[in-house]
């Protein structure tokens, strides 16, 4: 078996686990044993993958929620196992469940950005591109057939796309045509290159000098979004040559953990001021200077925004009954947004 | 901060994970045993009989053998609850090898399943029966499979072929045939989730019976696209190594840059060029300036594509193996084993139905899509796999690392490719220590004249990154750089010699070992740079023996010193300096490290051979008193080197009055100078550069990430290896397909390497002669061909060649595909006599002598030495000499390059046989073409060598209806 495709999969084992359990730990797993060992016998079989298309294992495996759980408690009676074999199977679309009904149909689609960018200790932007998803969570009835496209599919670098999408017309016209499965999906994910600015930045100073070493760190925006950017922190794993570190800020919290991590959380950055961070730190005795100088992890979270730019031209429904209620949404967060000092 | 606060968040999330347990098993994980199991088992209630069996899969998870409920849980198989069976099947399962017998007993139940309304049942039914892995219930599992291939449920029909590779693995030769035949079927199922499911088993148990592929070959790649993931995978697997054996390697192709090394050398390069112009135009220029360097690194990238591709057909042990030990260059694949991507429809198809692939959500599919159009697509559409590659770089450390293991291979034997995206090589503080090491790899690798300085601006922020090894690889890594694009060796000189000079305030009180390890990288890079072109890096190294007092980590020092006796004769201010250099060195002489010492002793021998003039006596006087320091050291080592140099120099040291000029010119009088000139004074020529010693497997292989052959392993197969059918498009290919409805032979000879050995010849000619008459079937040998030409051709191959010339035509091709490896090979014949007994109820058959012809191959041992047996046997009626081998402990008593093999004959036909001889296949071959009738004298047989080799064995003379005879044959293996 390829190594990737042994990784891929229990990526996969771990993603159903956690969205039946509602998250992924010792405890979990030993609370829920018996459902975790039925998922894995459906999973896999004999080493290799069985079904993995959660909306299959879905209906062959009930999920524990609350309604299940108390009449459990009620009856003493708790069947997680379907006892028919799900329609999906059979289909040509086996992502999706067989002939679901909603009262109101309704579809969001929402795009979900992440920015990497790495800034040099010039200050330069060595490298600022978007990797970015489009997420979509359908409760439509019937078997639907969608049509999303972008006005921009030019700047997209690269794509990959949930099994759902037909490749012939991205390939033609760079159109996303597809049949969804219920509830939520990734439906494509997209990276944008070369990206010219990033809407914050961060400046850190360090001077060292006789055994010491004074740090500065600035927070402000730079390309204003349009919209406020929140959850702002920046975080550094102080060098294993720094015995001790006293840190300051005029605004938001800093905390040193046992970890020789900093965090820095500043949330929103005020109109009034600027946020800065200011400090020393003591150096391993009989080392003058500092010669070897953390990297600054910062993240945020811009509300609404597509930093990419990519923008949704329009979604056309096919197949439905009644027209449904179409909603869409933006989110740009950072990811591997680094600042090298 | 606030300790109160977190208390009551911390009891808060008890008390809310209290509440999330209400409902869930947690009780019965905590507790499994509060309660009798056993009674619950037999309960009338499915209820019960769930908690129990959840009580039991409690206590498997905690560790605890719970096998003795075996029987009761058996009984329950019967049970009407889904819920029940499932819980009954994990614990069968888990504990059926252990308890065959009682598992036994849950076999009707799974019959009466299979007969079941409802799919899932049968499903499972089926999952289960085939789980329980036994050899008595094997052939009842075949009759379910096969009858749940023709289920009309898809999942029935998938869960049959996951069930055959199970059922394969019992090895129970009597059904392979019939797994084969159930694997075909599936394969052509209409059901795309179907098709994924048999592209595996396949896969394991067939992956090289090709014409189960050539049958739907069109409809297998149109469905690809609709496989459910894990089989895409396989299956893309599947239908390259089918396309390579069918049609061989593309000539537009990467791998075809073998014959371009010969003919269009010039066109590859430019054609690297052309790539690299569309989107890097500094680069390209950089080429026409400095047009030698371009041209030795297209040399290199030739080269690796060539040995890249030469790894992937045979395996890189068989081919590196091969090159060190005939070292006649690699032998040339034949025209005839490539095609042409543009005319060729199924090459076409192939690559037209995976290039959507390369945007699918898996990582893997994306792997083994890319690995398709690596090895099968015209040069200029490869460039197609990059932004896939490099997307997939967006995912968890472990396939980061898988991925950058694949790109490197990619990068290395084709640079241009990944030149313009070096960015995505960046590194980030997130990523682990391993994948910083393979990025910076990549990275110098591909590095362009155009993006040469961002990558140094990098390199300088990653040498300040807190991790230090990281910091020693990016300064190694600058030094590959420069080796790379020589033009750039001064800028990174003086930036490794600022690095040194900043390396030494830290290392001064030497806390630290990663600091020591920056500063020696960075001196064996400068080492290596000024390696390249001594004479216009003189002032380095001047610089370098200055900064020798400040330099404190011996292995650096160690490296400084050894240029001072290297470089002691380079340029002018060098000589001027040494005698202050050495005189300090002797000085420093107790003070050293062992390494230093040793380097110390070395380089000032080195440089008083040197010497010109009047320094001579200096550097004797300075040698002497080093050489008595060195005598009376502690370690034994510096002992020993010290007392071996005083006595090969000991006239160089003795004549010290006398005049040296006469000493050096008269080399008879003393041998012992000379002999040191060579040892001290060989002064390395640029060294021919290292043969590269890459290992490259398949990409996406696991072999490719631990760099060995990872059990399971196999090479694509040989090019044109499945020979074809002539069918529709037979005007594609004129001239092609003019060579192979060529009678068989020639195609033959024409595919065998060059270095062929004589036996390799002979052995094919007998054949040949042998089956003269029947040489004009060429076209129907199809099958049996193909299968002997798998790759995994048995140690010993044993055929009957009087009962069908298809079966013997097909042992001989692979005979001689593997001579063609190398691999030297002997081939054993017995002829067995036959002879029905004519006193037994003799009827119309008496008069006729029926002849009976065995071959034995036995190959390469040194790989693979197993016991395995293989029968004469008639797979039809099980009548005829079973013969058994296996290798003996016993010496022979003749020669020691003789190794002894025991075999077992045993007579399973219903007659009694006679004169059962083995003998050397060669010797005989006279007799044999002569007449086939009789067995040869083995008269011929010592002549042939000094040692033979095949030692005969004592004949049998009678072997009655199911007797056994033994006897050893020794043999000898080249």
């Amino acid at each position: 078996m390829p190594p990737l495709m042994a990784i891929e999969f229990l990526c996969r084992v771990a993603d159903v686990l956690s969205d039946y359990l509602g998250g992924l730990n010792e405890d979990v797993i030993k609370d829920n044993f018996v459902i975790v060992y039925e998922l894995l016998d459906e999973m896999i079989d004999n080493g290799f993958p069985l079904t993995t298309e959660p909306n299959i294992l879905r209906e062959m495996i009930a999920q524990p929620n609350i309604v299940s759980k108390v009449l459990s408690v009620v009856t003493g009676n708790s069947s997680n196992v379907s006892e028919t074999l799900p329609g999906a199977t059979a289909s040509c679309v086996p992502w999706r469940t067989s002939e679901p009904k909603y009262a109101n149909n309704e579809v969001y689609v929402d795009l979900v950005e992440e920015m990497d960018a790495t800034i040099n200790r010039d200050g330069a932007l060595v490298k600022c591109e978007i990797y970015g998803e489009v997420q979509v969570n359908s409760h439509l009835s019937g078997l639907p057939d969608l049509t999303l496209s972008f006005a921009n599919p030019s700047i997209l670098d690269d794509v990959r796309f949930h099994p759902c999408v037909r490749f012939r017309p991205w390939e033609s016209h760079q159109i996303l045509s597809f049949v969804p499965p219920d509830g939520q999906f990734k439906l494509m994910s997209y990276r944008v290159k070369k990206l010219k600015s990033t809407p914050i930045y961060v400046k850190p100073q360090l001077t060292s000098d006789a055994g010491t070493c004074r740090v500065n760190v600035m927070v402000g925006i730079r390309n204003d979004p349009g919209k406020t950017i929140d959850s702002i922190t920046v975080q550094f794993k102080l060098p294993p040559c720094i015995l001790s570190a006293d840190l300051t800020s005029n605004h938001g919290t800093v905390n040193i953990l046992t970890n020789k991590t900093c965090s820095w959380s500043i949330g929103r950055i005020p109109k009034d001021k600027a946020p800065s961070m200011s400090g020393t730190f003591v150096l391993e005795t009989g080392l003058e200077r500092l010669h070897v100088f953390p990297t600054f992890q910062v993240s945020f979270r811009i509300m609404g925004v597509a930093l990419s730019g990519l923008q949704i031209d329009k979604l056309d429904l096919k197949n439905l009954p009644n027209r449904p209620y179409k909603g869409f949404r933006a989110l740009t967060r950072a990811g591997e947004f680094e600042v090298r000092s | 901060m606030f300790p109160q606060f977190g208390a009551t968040a911390e009891t808060l999330s008890k008390a809310s994970s209290m509440v999330f347990r209400i409902g869930t098993d947690a009780h019965l994980y905590d507790d499994p045993e509060d309660v009798n199991i056993a009674p619950l088992l037999d309960s009338k209630f499915d209820s019960e009989k769930c908690e129990a069996l959840k009580r039991l899969l409690a206590l498997i998870a905690q560790g605890f053998d719970v096998s003795n409920f075996f029987p009761q849980v058996v009984k329950n198989v019967a049970t009407q609850s889904l819920e029940v069976k499932k819980l009954v099947y994990l614990y069968l399962l888990h504990y059926a090898e252990k308890r065959p017998n009682e598992a036994l007993l849950s076999i009707n139940c799974f019959q009466k399943d299979l007969g079941d309304p409802n799919a899932l049942v049968r499903a499972w039914a089926l999952r289960a029966m085939a789980g329980i892995r036994l050899h008595v219930i094997s052939s009842l599992v075949l009759v379910a499979v096969g009858k749940c291939a023709r289920d009309p449920s898809v999942y029935v029909r998938k869960s049959a072929a996951n069930a055959l590779p199970k059922l394969y693995d019992l090895r129970l030769e009597e059904h392979t045939s019939a797994i084969e035949e159930i694997v075909g079927i599936l394969l052509n199922d209409q059901s795309p989730g179907v098709v994924g499911a048999a592209a595996a088993a396949f896969a394991s148990i067939c992956p090289s019976n090709f014409s189960l592929i050539e049958r739907n070959y069109r409809r297998l790649c149109e469905i690809l696209p609709d496989v459910e993931e894990w089989g895409q995978i396989i299956l893309i697997g599947i239908l390259l190594r089918f396309v390579i054996a069918r049609h061989g390697l593309v000539e537009e192709s990467i791998m075809f840059s073998l014959r371009s090394t010969k003919s269009g050398k010039s066109e590859k390069n430019g054609e690297a060029t052309k790539i690299s112009n569309k989107e890097d135009t500094g680069y390209a220029s950089g080429n026409d300036d400095f047009g030698l360097g371009a041209d030795v690194s297209g040399n290199i990238d030739l080269e690796l594509a060539n040995m890249v591709s030469r790894c992937y057909i045979e395996g890189p042990d068989e081919y590196l193996s091969r090159l060190s030990y005939a070292n006649t260059g690699p032998s040339e694949l034949n025209v005839a084993q490539f095609t042409s991507g543009k005319s060729n429809d199924d090459v076409k198809i192939l690559l037209q139905c995976t290039s959507p692939l390369l945007w699918s959500h898996n990582s893997a599919v994306v792997l083994a899509a890319a690995g398709v159009h690596w090895i099968m697509a015209p040069r200029e559409n490869v460039k197609k796999i990059v932004k896939p590659l490099l997307f997939l770089l967006r995912s968890s450390n472990a396939s980061k690392y898988v991925v950058l293991c694949n790109i490197q291979v990619f990068a290395k034997a084709m640079p241009s490719l990944f030149a313009p995206h070096f960015e995505d090589f960046f590194i980030c503080s997130s990523d682990s220590y391993q994948i910083k090491t393979l990025k910076l790899e990549i990275l110098s690798s591909i590095v362009t004249e155009s993006a040469i300085s961002f990558v140094f601006k990098e390199f300088q922020d990653y040498i300040r990154d807190p991790d230090r090894r990281f910091a020693a690889d990016t300064v190694a890594a600058i030094g590959l750089c420069s080796q790379r694009l020589p033009d750039m060796a001064t800028t990174c000189l003086e930036g490794l010699l600022a690095l040194t000079r900043q390396e030494f305030l830290s290392s001064d009180f030497g806390s630290v070992d990663g600091e020591a390890g920056v500063l020696i990288q960075a001196i064996m890079s400068i080492q290596s740079i000024i390696k390249q072109d001594p004479p216009s890096h003189e002032k380095v190294i001047i610089q370098l023996i200055r900064s020798l007092d400040s330099v404190k980590v011996p292995a650096a020092r160690a490296i400084i010193i050894w240029m001072v006796g290297e470089y002691s004769s380079l340029g002018e201010t060098i000589p001027r300096t040494l005698s202050t250099v050495l005189k300090y060195l002797a000085w420093h002489f107790t003070s050293e490290a062992l390494e230093t010492k040793l380097q110390i002793l070395n380089s000032i021998v080195k440089v008083l051979l040197c010497a010109e003039g009047q320094d001579i006596q200096s550097f004797k006087r300075v040698l002497n008193y080093v050489l008595e320091l060195a005598e009376c050291d502690l370690n034994y080592d510096v002992r020993d080197r010290a007392r071996f140099l005083r006595k090969i120099l000991s006239s160089n040291l003795d004549y010290q009055g006398l005049e040296e000029e006469t000493n050096i010119l008269s080399p008879n009088k003393d041998l012992a100078y000379v002999l040191s000139g060579h040892i001290f004074g060989g002064q390395t020529k640029s060294s021919p550069p290292e043969p590269i010693n890459y290992r490259f497997y398949l990409p996406g292989s696991l072999s490719q990430i631990v760099l060995h052959a990872a059990p399971g392993y196999e090479p694509l197969p040989k090019p044109c290896s499945l020979p074809r059918v002539d069918n529709v498009d037979q005007g594609t290919n004129g001239l092609e397909r003019a060579r192979n409805s060529d009678s068989f032979d020639t195609d033959e000879t024409d595919s065998l390497s060059g270095s062929l050995d004589e036996e390799g010849a002979s052995d094919y000619g007998s054949e040949h002669s042998i089956s003269g008459s029947n040489v004009s079937g060429g076209s129907n040998e199809t099958g049996s061909a193909s299968e002997g030409d798998d790759n995994t051709d048995p140690l010993i191959q044993i055929s009957d060649v009087g009962n069908a010339f298809e079966n013997q035509h097909g042992v001989s091709h692979s005979g001689s595909a593997d001579l063609g490896e190398l691999i030297s090979k002997r081939a054993l014949e017995s002829w067995l006599d036959d002879q029905p007994n004519s006193s037994n109820t003799s009827t119309s058959e008496q008069s006729q002598v029926r002849v009976s012809t065995a071959r034995i191959f036995i190959g390469d041992i040194r790989h693979r030495v197993k016991t395995k047996s293989y029968t004469l046997l008639d797979p039809a009626n099980g009548n005829g000499l079973k013969v058994d081998y296996s290798f003996s402990s016993e010496v022979s008593t003749i020669s020691p390059h003789l190794v002894s093999v025991e075999i077992c004959f045993k007579n399973c036909s219903s007659e009694p046989m006679s004169d059962i001889l083995l003998e050397d296949e060669e010797s005989n071959k006279d007799s044999n073409s002569a007449d086939q009738t009789l067995v040869a004298t083995d008269s011929s047989l010592t002549s042939h060598n000094n040692v033979p080799i095949l030692v005969p064995m004592e004949e049998i003379t009678y072997l009655e209806p199911g007797q056994t005879a033994k006897r050893i044959i020794q043999l000898y293996f080249h």
